[in-house]
């Protein structure tokens, strides 16, 4: 193994906290929140791959390549969503759509 | 004699509860009937019972409270007193059972009425007949009970439910004080059967007596409406007028002194428990009669002298003198329930006018009511050779013979009280039934004047039925004497009758010393009716009318309202009972406990809508609540494992 599990589990934490920053920070654009959910999730798969490549399994690779498939069906769901609240408000600010109160 | 009692007990049960649950589905004369013929019966049981009767029997009926070694059956304990007793009950409820059918007549309500008078009947015989203290309190109870019902009974009125709430409330203090005594009884004496309590005798300590004694002495000043416990007896007028006669003359209130001549055997070995007795029987016997003179109203007048009799009895049971209260009992019985059945016939015949004032010239115009009351009245009084002369007689000879300061002292209050009974008696006789017939009502203040019926020669008369019933009561109060005659006109047979009741006959005065003793009390009673006479009768009678329009003298007015002792207790206990009640309710109720939960149930409300504010719709908040909660989850885990 070249690269140490650590620097792996670093990265990816530095990649999820990067992500998880552009979630909050970026509230005023929805398609931005999706890519910053996008960049969460790949820190998730690189965790997985990680794993993978330490135990000499295929489970993280399969599930890296199943996430992949998972999120390009996610994002063309989301962003007809996207489509259809820029429609009903003219905005992608995530924030006016706050009807769903307790 | 297991039938007998048997019968005596069930009888007026049975009709009390088939009244109670078919009376109102009942013919009326059916339901009356059946109240009469029970108490009848009951009476006729006694009377066999009386007759076959030899030596004092203890009969268990079935058994009732058994838990280790407390043992409290149904049992009925038959001895002379108890057998007396029980003729006298039965006897003077029978006749009133029958007056009321008469009296009542007019009155929706009489299957509760009737089911009310029998079940009292059947509680003051459990009472007089139980063998062991539990069941004796039963029927106190009960009778305490009936005659809350039944002073209540009109209870429509927001006065007659008070005074009954009253009786029963002031009577509960005496009934607690009874009861400790039972319960103590029990702890040191390990059994509750009266026999066996008076057969210790010396087993028991003297200290304990004492105390026991005392403990009887304010269960029977409540049920007896001694002093300090007889505020509510007064009050207790507010009843039907049967009802006043059965329960607060003949039998209810004798309870106490029958309770106190029961355990005589125990409690007559402490000279202070008697003394005690003696000295609250004397004061009470003066006190009532004070204000038996001031009175107004004719059947509170002979509340108040009925409060005195009974405390003559008490004050000859305190002398010891067992058969001498026994006798006055039975007499008294006779003649104030013929006083109040007079009264009730007055009473109708005036169409529920109760104020003595507004009476008069009733000699003539009722004169089968005025007889019976004039001989009921020379009973009260004391006249020589009534019966009331005998045994009020023979009480003050017993506290004469029992010397001594306390003893003497109480011997004159007794007489001063003899005078004072001979001219309230007269006074009613004089303002009820003598004179001209008051044509003209003085307006009483502030009342409009109402129309009196007996004017213009409007009917006024009692129903025949009542009537009839006074003459055999006053039959037996004239001549209740024979029942206990002096050593010197022959045997009394009260006396021999009631020879193996314990604790009585230590003292035997000598004919001459009685025949003083008698003659003192005969020329009181005789000077008694003079001052009436002079104070009550002719011009003098038409002026008091004529000044009873106007407000009463200050002195008047104190006796009128029994030396203000409502008002002192009300002042005394009411007031901060209710001051006391008021803090509760207000303040710890309200205050405290209502309102901590009100103020943490408002707590709660805000800091619930506060949180609800939380969730606002904005997923920007939510994926940072989230976020930091995953922080603080991840912090706690670094912190844990590092």
């Amino acid at each position: 193994m070249i690269v140490p599990l650590a620097h792996v589990l670093i990265l990816a934490g530095i990649i999820f906290a990067l992500g998880l920053a552009c979630v909050i920070a970026w509230r005023t654009n929805v398609i931005m929140m999706l890519i910053g959910i996008e960049i969460m999730l790949n820190a998730a798969m690189l965790v997985a791959v990680g794993g993978s490549r330490l135990w000499g399994a295929t489970d993280g690779q399969v599930f890296a390549l199943m996430i992949m498939a998972m999120t390009s069906a996610e994002v063309s769901l989301a962003l007809a969503l996207v489509v259809y609240l820029h429609r009903r408000k003219k905005t992608v600010n995530a924030d006016e759509f706050d009807s769903m109160k307790g | 004699m297991r039938l007998y009692l048997s019968f005596i007990l069930l009888l007026p049960l049975l009709g009390g509860i088939v009244n109670t649950v078919a009376g109102r589905l009942l013919p009326r004369r059916l339901a009356e009937w059946l109240a009469c013929t029970a108490v009848a019966a009951s009476f006729g049981f006694a009377l066999a019972a009386f007759l076959s009767y030899r030596t004092p029997v203890t009969v268990e009926l079935f058994r009732w409270l058994t838990a280790f070694d407390f043992q409290a059956p149904v049992a009925l304990y038959y001895d002379p007193l108890a057998a007396v007793m029980c003729l006298m009950v039965t006897f003077v409820s029978t006749l009133i059972h029958v007056y009321s059918v008469a009296y009542m007549a007019e009155e929706e309500d009489y299957a509760r009425f009737f089911a009310l008078l029998n079940l009292f009947v059947f509680a003051m015989l459990t009472l007089v007949l139980a063998e062991n203290l539990p069941l004796l309190y039963l029927g106190w109870e009960g009778v305490g009970f009936c005659s809350y019902a039944l002073i209540g009974f009109w209870y429509r009125d927001e006065k007659n439910a008070t005074a009954g709430r009253k009786a029963f409330i002031v009577t509960r203090i005496g009934d607690f004080a009874f009861g400790i005594a039972v319960i103590w009884l029990f702890r040191m004496c390990g059994t509750i059967s009266i026999t066996q309590i008076n057969g210790m005798g010396t087993a028991v300590p003297a200290g304990a007596i004492t105390l026991l004694g005392l403990l009887f002495l304010v269960g029977a000043m409540g049920k007896s409406a001694q002093v300090p416990l007889m505020v509510w007896l007064p009050d207790a007028m507010a009843g039907p007028t049967p009802v006043s006669a059965l329960i607060h003359a003949a039998t209810m209130v004798t309870a106490g002194v029958y309770l106190l001549a029961r355990m005589f055997p125990l409690i007559g070995s402490s000279a202070t428990a008697l003394a005690a007795i003696a000295v609250t029987g004397g004061v009470t016997a003066f006190y009532a009669a004070t204000c038996a003179l001031a009175q107004r109203d004719l059947k509170r007048a002979l509340a108040y002298s009925t409060i005195s009799q009974i405390g003559y009895m008490v004050l000859g049971v305190g002398c010891g003198a067992v058969t001498a209260a026994t006798f006055h009992l039975l007499v008294h019985a006779f003649f104030k329930a013929l006083l109040f059945l007079g009264a009730g016939c007055v009473i109708a015949a005036m169409h529920h006018e109760q104020d003595i004032f507004r009476m008069g010239g009733l000699a003539r115009r009722l004169p089968l009511t005025f007889w019976p009351f004039l001989a009921g009245s020379a009973c009260l009084a004391g006249f020589p050779f009534t019966g009331g002369f005998f045994s009020k007689d023979s009480i003050l000879a017993a506290a004469w013979l029992k010397g001594g300061a306390l003893y003497g002292s109480l011997y004159l209050l007794g007489m001063v009280t003899a005078l004072l009974t001979a001219i309230y008696t007269f006074r009613l006789v004089y303002l009820v039934f003598a004179g001209p017939p008051l044509t003209v009502p003085p307006p009483l203040m502030g009342t409009p004047t109402p129309t009196l019926p007996h004017q213009g020669g409007g009917s006024i008369e009692a129903p025949r039925l009542m009537e009839a019933m006074l003459i055999p009561l006053a039959l037996l109060g004239l001549c209740g004497g024979v029942l206990n005659l002096p050593a010197y006109l022959g045997e009394g047979w009260l006396a021999g009758f009631l020879a193996p009741v314990p604790g009585d006959g230590n003292m035997e005065a000598s004919s001459g010393l009685e025949m003083v003793l008698q003659g003192i009390a005969g020329v009181v009673a005789l000077i008694g009716l003079a001052i009436a006479h002079v104070r009550y009768s002719g011009e003098r009678r038409a002026r008091l009318i004529e000044a009873a329009v106007g407000p009463p003298s200050a002195m008047v007015a104190f006796f009128q309202n029994g030396w203000y002792v409502d008002a002192l207790y009300r002042f005394l206990f009411v007031r901060p009972y209710e001051a006391l009640a008021r803090f509760f309710w207000t303040r710890v109720d309200e205050g405290v406990v209502d309102d901590s939960l009100d103020r943490f149930a408002a707590l709660l409300g805000a800091t619930g809508q506060g949180l609800g504010r939380w969730t606002n719709g904005r997923v920007s908040v939510y994926i940072l609540s989230l976020a930091a909660g995953a922080a603080l989850l991840l912090a706690y885990l670094a912190w844990v494992v590092l």
